[in-house]
């Protein structure tokens, strides 16, 4: 057993508005003149740290919790979970 | 719900023609239940609506009733139950910003908020994450728009474990002169002011047309995300638009979204529209029947005389508020949309949004019976004293702290009586005067699911007295069904018997119901209905905020008197529920000539200033009411519970714990309690005075000589703050 | 008369209050003025009221703090003109480094509404010219990322040199380091505090058991205006 660092990160479905993102691209980054920047979307960023016999496992644990415990809600969210590198 | 084969026909009778896709879109959305209120329509003639202060009744955004002479309140409730079952935080953030929009339609500002949530157990995982997700979601919302959010009203019951009742309702105040009630002129520009239009919340009214489907997780195209800066940004611009006299007319795009909006005002205002989709501002490239039926948040139309364009255009972008002219009013009453210049609807506005009415059964199912049961064989009763402290600790009568303080309460400089410490919120108009107003929600899902006739009356009565404990006249109230399936006979009686009984007591109170609204289907995918709710929202007048009243016990030495007759009801009560796990039962009777016999009272011992502190007696009963006053003034009480006014008690907890209504606990000034006798003989009101007031903090009650319960206040204190350990520490 | 300027930002919501205060109960000549219109030398005295500035998105004051608005007020420092911050004003004050250190979120990672008893330590300055030193002040709090964190060092060079206001023993309501309510310049002509004192300015909006200490701020303004400070 030893200890994988994995991380996730929520963000907004495609679809769902993320009005956080918008904010501080309009107001903020559009507003000082970086035109290059041409969007934004924020997100929540977990970082846990797994006892567990491999990687996968580790991932796997992860992906249980977010589910079964509602750390996500699979209606609006989107979640990434991987290995930190 | 999708339209019926009946429906179909008709559509294609009334256009003479094969209706196209985009016609059909939005005869779905205006004739969805949410959105037409076809069930409902028959049976709602018989609430009464009129009185002399009613400036505006049930018809328009938003009702408005004459507050005082020079300023009316105007103000509305809606629901939000399936969204928030799926997205607690968005469904009820959400919830906020339309109600508040209907209230800007008036031209009124918005200065209170009031939620009432009928919410699952919190020691259940599911349930703990709603109620945390939909409290986050009203404060995140609600804070953020600078409205106080106050006077809720809450409830806890497995019932409700999936399927949350979220009622929000929303006061404005404006001075009558101000209230825009105008109506838009053949000509005029059709504006729709801002967010971006996008493809979430499509169908949403249909959303909630229909039961939640098992995987509820597939339901994100009903989701809609709320933005609060908008919305701020809406009521600042508006009200400045409207100060100016550059917008007469003003409607929110809720339910059924763009097309809703533009078929009820054709059809309020006898006018036709032409409309061009493709210059409705977008997030997202969307196909005509999208843009008609998308219900994207925090969106209104406005009226705009050609001549006051340019004005208007400044206003909205200084404000960063992005819009777009999509069109203009018609004379010929008929509803043209076009994209890219191609027709694509083309529909009567009177036919689209002819009010529809269907028949439904109504028969009451065996379970109905338990209402109508007398009590005959009660349990052995309990130690009073576990049996108190039990109820306090309940999460529908502790102290709703852990709720109330993520709410921003204070903002706006208005709220005289805060939440916690009156029996509804106190406050001031801001006019440089004295005056101002109260507000409260209250329901009873269990008496309505148990009784709905008399339950709902309860409900009504229950706000009334709220009222008028704090020293206010009671002027009108909104009500919100919330039933379950109206399809299903046994379901929509309980529909149809809350509703007599709101219709029944208004009346006999002589309590306008100015506007309300109709939540159907809230049952689960298994068919089963949540405990059908009749949730009212009531205002009413205070002359001089500063004798506002507070129930918390003020002085040591002042007498605790009881108004009002106690009966043995202990049917639907908490105590029953909590005790011994007894549901059913005749519930307390609703009694209006009380009512009204004990607020004249009330409101004239207020006015005379004899008394410290009113609490009125509800769920929990006298026992549960004179231990809050205790402990929110944090002082002992001495009462001898033999003397209190009581008619075929034959158990020491029917006194204590029954729920008979029109009942109130005084607090009365020591030098002041015969003159307060007096007035009780001269106006027929029952009061009988029980007690006193202590400097230590014990609580005792006792009969006949004999102690029955004694107990230091800290143990009160201690289960009555409980909530936030059944909510924190409960999944 | 002394003009005073209360900016409002998008999501500012405590602009009507302090005006009704600064008008109605104190009786000075106060405007609300658009961040977009405001500049600085037209006034005498400016505010920066609560609410939430761009809905707090990134952080509380954050895009506030990078307008034209707030970037004026910091280059016209030295110009001595009394600036409050009011909770978000504060935030916007804190984030554009007219005042030290930074407001994270609450320690119980929730808003928090409710009325709290802080005292003044070393009053200076035009916003406090009426208070005493250790003088108790009741005012509600309303915030969800009020948590003051300032590192060691400077904060003991505040602990010499600047007006602060503290939460009382069991008032603080966020886990401030130090209890620290409101901190200011080292001559008080910038004064931000997280409780508002706008809420706080007459008697009937106190509740039982508490008193409307916010008042005194505002007529220490009036005071100053008047005769210097």
């Amino acid at each position: 057993m030893s200890t994988h660092l994995v991380e996730v990160v929520i963000t907004n479905k495609a679809g769902v508005r993320d009005p956080e993102g918008e904010t501080i691209h309009k107001h903020l980054i559009l507003k000082k003149g970086y035109s290059a920047i041409s969007s934004v979307r924020t997100g929540k960023y977990l970082l846990m740290a797994v006892s567990a016999n491999s990687s996968e496992e580790a991932i796997r644990i992860v992906k249980e919790v977010c589910e079964k415990l509602r750390i996500y809600n699979p209606v609006v969210h989107d979640i990434e979970v991987r290995l930190r590198a | 719900m999708p339209l019926s084969t009946e429906e179909v026909e008709e559509i294609r009778k009334i256009l003479g023609r094969e209706p196209t896709e985009e016609e059909l879109a939005m005869f779905e959305a205006q004739w969805s239940e949410h959105c037409s209120y076809k069930s409902s329509r028959l049976l709602l003639k018989l609430l009464p609506t009129e009185g002399r202060h009613v400036v505006v009744g049930p018809g328009r955004d938003a009702p408005a009733v004459k507050l005082f002479k020079d300023f009316a309140i105007v103000f509305k409730i809606e629901s939000h139950n399936h969204p928030s079952a799926v997205d607690p935080y968005d469904g009820a953030a959400t919830g906020i910003g339309g109600i508040v929009r209907d209230i800007l339609t008036l031209g009124a500002k918005p200065v209170a908020l009031l939620d009432m949530l009928y919410m699952g157990e919190p020691w259940d995982p599911h349930a703990n994450w709603l109620i945390r997700g939909i409290v986050k979601g009203i404060s995140d919302y609600g804070n953020r728009i600078g409205v106080p959010t106050l006077a809720g009203d809450t409830w806890f019951d497995t019932a409700f474990n999936t399927q949350p009742l979220v009622n929000v309702a929303c006061v404005g105040v404006a001075p009558l002169s101000i209230l825009v009630l105008g109506s838009p002129k053949p000509g005029d520009l059709i504006i729709i002011m801002g967010n971006a239009t996008g493809r979430d919340g499509l169908l949403g009214s249909s959303f909630a047309s229909k039961p939640l489907a098992e995987d509820t997780d597939k339901e994100i195209g009903a989701v809609q995300v709320g933005d609060p800066l908008t919305e701020k940004l809406l009521i600042d611009s508006l009200q400045i638009l409207v100060s100016r006299g550059l917008v007469k007319y003003v409607k929110d795009l809720g339910g059924g979204g763009l097309t809703t909006a533009i078929s009820e005002t054709c059809a309020d205002h006898g006018l036709g529209a032409v409309i061009e989709l493709e210059k409705l501002h977008t997030r997202q490239k969307l196909t005509p029947l999208e843009l008609l039926v998308s219900e994207s948040q925090e969106r209104m139309l406005i009226a705009v005389e050609p001549s006051k364009l340019r004005e208007v255009e400044e206003v909205l972008r200084s404000h960063d508020v992005t819009y777009s002219i999509i069109g203009h009013f018609t004379g010929d009453g008929v509803i043209r949309v076009f994209y890219n210049k191609a027709m694509v609807a083309e529909v009567s506005a009177k036919e689209l949004a002819r009010p529809r009415a269907v028949r439904r059964a109504s028969y009451p199912p065996t379970e109905a019976l338990k209402g109508l049961k007398p009590l005959y064989s009660l349990p052995p009763e309990p130690s009073y004293e576990e049996a108190l402290v039990k109820l306090l600790s309940s999460p529908n009568i502790a102290s709703k702290r852990w709720i109330y303080e993520q709410y921003d309460h204070e903002v706006g400089v208005r709220t005289v009586v805060k939440p916690g410490l009156g029996d509804a919120a106190v406050l001031r108009l801001l006019d440089g005067s004295s005056r101002g107003f109260a507000v409260k929600g209250d329901a009873n899902p269990r008496y309505t699911s148990i009784d709905p006739f008399n339950g709902a009356a309860n409900s009504v009565a229950e706000c009334f007295r709220n009222l008028v404990a704090v020293g206010a006249k009671p002027i009108a109230i909104v009500d919100e069904l919330n039933a379950g399936n109206p399809e299903k006979p046994e379901h929509f009686w309980y529909f149809e018997m809350m509703l007599k009984g709101v219709a029944w007591i208004t009346e006999e109170l002589r309590l306008p119901v100015v506007g309300g609204k109709v939540s159907f289907y809230n049952e689960d995918y298994r068919g089963r209905q949540v405990k059908p709710t009749t949730t009212i929202v009531g205002v009413g007048r205070v002359d001089d905020v500063s004798k506002a009243m507070t129930m918390d016990l003020k002085e040591s030495g002042s007498l605790i008197a009881v108004i009002g007759v106690t009966y043995p009801e202990l049917g639907g009560s908490e105590y029953l529920f909590k005790l011994f796990g007894v549901e059913e039962g005749e519930i307390p009777r609703p009694r209006p000539a009380s009512e009204l016999r004990n607020a004249a009272f009330i409101l004239k011992a207020i006015r005379l200033g004899l008394l410290n502190a009113v609490h009125d007696i509800s769920v929990g009963g006298l026992a549960v009411a004179l231990a809050e006053m205790a402990v929110l003034g944090n002082l002992g009480v001495e009462v001898s519970i033999g003397s209190v006014y009581a008619r075929g008690v034959q158990r020491v907890d029917e006194l204590l714990f029954s729920e008979t209504q029109a009942r109130y606990v005084v607090e009365v000034k020591s030098d002041r309690v015969e003159e307060l006798k007096k007035l009780a003989q001269k106006l027929g009101v029952r009061m009988s005075v029980v007690g006193r007031v202590l400097d230590k903090p014990i609580f005792t009650l006792s009969k006949s000589s004999k102690t029955i319960l004694s107990v230091d206040l800290d143990l009160l204190k201690d289960a009555y703050n409980s909530l936030e350990r059944a909510i924190e520490g409960g999944a | 008369m002394p003009r005073i300027a209360i900016v409002k930002f998008p999501g500012t919501n405590c602009d009507e209050d302090v005006r009704h205060v600064l008008v109605n109960v104190v009786g000075l000549y106060a405007e609300i003025v658009w961040y977009k219109e405001f500049t600085v030398n037209q006034w005498d005295a400016v505010v920066l009221p609560g609410g939430f500035s761009y809905g707090d998105w990134l952080r509380a004051g954050a895009i506030a703090a990078r307008t034209r608005a707030v970037e004026e007020l910091v280059e016209a420092r030295d110009m001595g003109i009394p600036i409050l911050g009011i909770c978000n004003g504060f935030q916007i004050l804190v984030e554009a480094g007219l005042l030290p250190g930074a407001l994270l979120y609450n320690d119980t990672g929730r808003f928090v509404c409710r009325w709290v008893r802080t005292y003044i330590e070393r009053p200076r300055g035009p916003w406090l010219a009426l208070a005493k030193d250790g003088q108790v002040l009741d005012m509600p709090v309303a915030h969800a990322e009020g948590r003051y964190y300032i590192d060691e060092e400077s904060y003991k060079s505040l602990l010499l040199k600047s007006p602060m206001l503290r939460y009382l023993q069991g008032f603080n309501p966020n886990g401030s380091l130090y209890d620290v309510a409101g901190v200011g310049s080292e001559d008080g002509i910038v004064f931000g505090l997280m409780p508002h004192p706008e809420r706080a300015s007459e008697a009937h909006l106190a509740p039982r058991g508490f008193s409307p200490g916010g008042r005194v701020i505002f007529e220490s303004l009036s005071y100053s205006l008047k005769r210097g400070w």
